[in-house]
């Protein structure tokens, strides 16, 4: 599974630029769906299975865009001025590489530190692409880049660029490979663009008209050096998102999720997330309704180039959403 | 028309924190079901009833939404027995110390809040208010026992119990929004002697307060013609700016703004002016932070109205609200609704006149 991990999170996507992931996503998911979409903003609509009996129309969402930046101006040197893609932070900027789109590389740094106490705001740092003007940069204005980082194997637990939320596609191509026999109709859907306001996910789920949503991403861990005061570390388990500050998750999915896990002896945590959202809300806001949850991946370090997971929690990730997907649940 | 006052304080006694609605559903679903023909809940657990109009097939309908969910906490840690807690919706921490809660655990858990000394809360300012993060509840209980009963994600809803003061006024927690499902029980029951041609879709929404939930998918799935979303709106007291205009027990508050349709605000001026009813104006410059937002603009949009109730003290677990204001909302609505013919929209003209 690392492999497919490593594929996935060294291509480039970021929010509204998802070609090149969507392609290879595509390819990977081919053979075991019986029907695939692209919808007119570019998420990936899977459908594997018909609903019999009690079975649902379920929509399992994971975006496949990441965080980035974009180009704003270039100066008469050759030097990129840029903003943000999604949630992207000064202090993980510095010293960073960024790979754009067209396959330019380039190195992120600051106006002069004059006080290394404080951190200089993004309208501070610049790109350098080692261009020597603005006649010979070789991108332009409004091209987009993501991190450049390669991923890194480091036993039980892995890190790179991207694991938001491409560790989720992951846990879903793994699942659709798995799930056998369903009552559901499924639909995997890569969502595009979640990172700038789960836009993808809105659109999709409007199309796919869900009876149940189940969005996958990572959220924060709670394990590291007086980190984040969250209950949830890495390998104990996927976790049952039971709130944050953009859902509420439906109580029915709470209980089944969590009796799904014990039934099948999976190890999961209970996850309050004080900060952030998932696809989970766009879902849940479709329509007339759609009962919503999310089950998420503890990760370390979000939103930087070396987010952190652990493979024992990926594994039971898939071992979790293959048995819900297999099962069914009245509401 | 008392025992309004007693259906609201038994609203108010019930939890049902943004997403956990069951328990204040089910005293909302008694007391509406003789007043309308059908009630059902939607997909994500707002209470729908529809009262039927006298008017020809097929009828134009009206929904009016005020939410049923309440503010509270949430448990996000147990360490040595003691509870760590976000919020759900928007809880002030500086009137959280010495409250009293229920912490909806494996069992029921009578506890308190409470804050730590200053000298023990890292790079504390001596007394300054204390963030919710340093916050904790104490159930009394054993550390093991806590952490048997007690999980990551375990509600917790305030314990004050509504409590009626001078000047038929009432304070209590979740009076916001609740007051507005005691306006529209005003209204259904008003609406029971008097001929309506259009049918009423009276709609206690689920998760207001921190998604619009209910407003979003009940505006879609009902697809009505006309929206009122009724909410409460700060009303002048201590620590209120000069723009907080309302004032409680001086009548109801009639909306203005983007969220609201011009001329279909005039319907309900023009009610009140005959009514002899006193009302307030609020100007509301942009997102009106009710369920009207989502109201106006899911699906294909309709006209919408917001009308609130004063209310002093707003996410405490001491709202004040006037009874008086609560009444008028209900009164002017079902006077509104019951003038409404079935051409109005046709009627509803942005440029020209109503009448």
């Amino acid at each position: 599974m690392k492999d497919l991990i490593k594929k996935l999170v060294e291509t480039p996507g970021p929010s509204g630029y998802e070609e090149q992931i969507r392609a290879l996503i595509r390819s990977e998911v081919a053979p075991f769906a019986d029907e695939i979409q692209v919808d007119a903003m570019g998420s990936l609509i899977v459908r594997k299975g018909c609903k019999t009996g009690a079975g649902k129309r379920i929509m399992i969402a994971g975006h496949m865009d990441e965080i980035g930046v974009m180009v704003t101006h270039i100066d008469d040197n050759g030097f990129l001025r840029f903003t943000s893609i999604g949630g992207v932070f000064p202090h993980t900027c510095i010293g960073s590489r960024v790979l754009f789109m067209n396959g330019v590389k380039g190195v992120i740094y600051t106006e002069t530190i004059t006080d290394y106490k404080s951190m200089p705001s993004l309208d501070k740092l610049y790109i350098d692409v080692g261009a020597s003007s603005r006649e010979k940069c070789p991108v332009s204005v409004g091209d987009s880049a993501v991190f450049d980082r390669p991923f890194l194997d480091m036993g039980d637990r892995i890190a790179s660029k991207a694991l938001d939320d491409r560790i989720a596609a992951a846990i879903m191509i793994e699942s659709l490979k798995q799930v056998k026999d369903t009552p559901n109709e499924l639909f995997f859907v890569f969502t595009v663009q979640e990172e700038v306001g789960l836009r993808g996910a809105t659109t999709a789920a409007y199309h796919v008209d869900p009876e149940i949503g189940i969005a996958v991403d990572v959220c924060d861990s709670g394990d590291t050096p007086k980190g984040e005061k969250v209950a949830v570390s890495l390998g104990k388990g996927p976790t049952v998102k039971i709130f944050d500050p953009y859902i509420v998750s439906d109580k029915r999915l709470i209980e089944w999720m969590i009796e799904t896990a014990e039934k099948h002896s999976i190890p999961y945590q209970r996850e309050v997330l004080i900060e952030g959202g998932t696809d989970a809300a766009a879902i849940q806001l479709t329509r007339a309704g759609v009962p919503a949850i999310c089950m998420s991946i503890a990760t370390r370090y979000i939103h930087t180039p070396s987010e952190m997971v652990d493979m024992h929690d990926v594994e039971n990730a898939v071992k979790l959403l293959t048995a819900l997907l297999s099962s069914t649940t009245e509401l | 028309m008392n025992d309004v006052n007693e259906f609201l304080k038994e609203m108010v006694s019930a939890p049902g924190l943004s997403g956990y609605e069951s328990p204040v559903r089910k005293i909302i679903e008694t007391r509406w079901r003789p007043l309308v023909d059908e009630l059902q809940v939607s997909k994500v657990g707002s209470l729908e009833g529809l009262k039927k109009g006298s008017g020809s097939k097929p009828r134009k309908s009206i929904l009016l939404a005020g939410h049923m969910d309440a503010i509270g906490l949430m448990a996000t840690r147990v360490v040595n027995g003691f509870i760590y807690f976000t919020q759900v919706g928007g809880v002030d921490p500086r009137v959280l110390p010495g409250q009293p809660v229920h912490v909806h655990g494996k069992e029921l858990l009578e506890a308190v809040v409470i804050q730590p000394p200053d000298f023990l809360i890292p790079g504390h300012t001596a007394g300054a208010p204390v963030p919710m993060e340093h916050l904790v509840i104490d159930t009394g209980l054993s550390a093991d026992k806590v952490a048997e009963l007690v999980r990551p994600g375990d509600i917790i809803s305030f314990a004050q119990p509504p409590f009626e003061l001078s000047g038929d006024t009432l304070a209590g927690h979740t009076l916001d929004d609740r007051a507005a499902v005691a306006a529209i029980t005003i209204c259904l029951q008003e609406l029971q002697t008097r001929i309506h041609k259009w049918d009423v879709w009276a709609v206690a929404t689920v998760q207001e307060e921190t998604a619009y939930l209910g407003a979003y998918t009940s505006g879609f799935g009902l697809e009505p013609d006309l929206t009122i979303a009724i909410d409460v709106t700060h009303a002048k007291g201590p620590g209120t700016s000069e723009s907080d205009i309302a004032t409680l027990g001086k009548g109801l508050v009639l909306g203005w703004g983007p969220n609201i349709h011009p001329k279909w605000y005039e319907a309900f001026q023009k009610a009140a002016d005959e009514m002899d009813m006193r009302y307030q104006k609020d100007v509301m410059p942009g997102h009106s932070g009710t369920d009207g937002y989502a109201l106006q603009i899911v699906s294909t949009s309709r006209p919408n109205m917001v009308i609130s109730i004063p209310l002093r003290y707003m996410h405490t677990p001491v709202e004040l609200v006037s009874m008086k204001d609560i009444r008028r909302v209900g009164r002017l609505m079902a006077e509104v609704i019951s003038k409404l013919d079935e051409d109005y929209l046709d009627k509803l003209d942005w440029e020209g006149n109503n009448d």
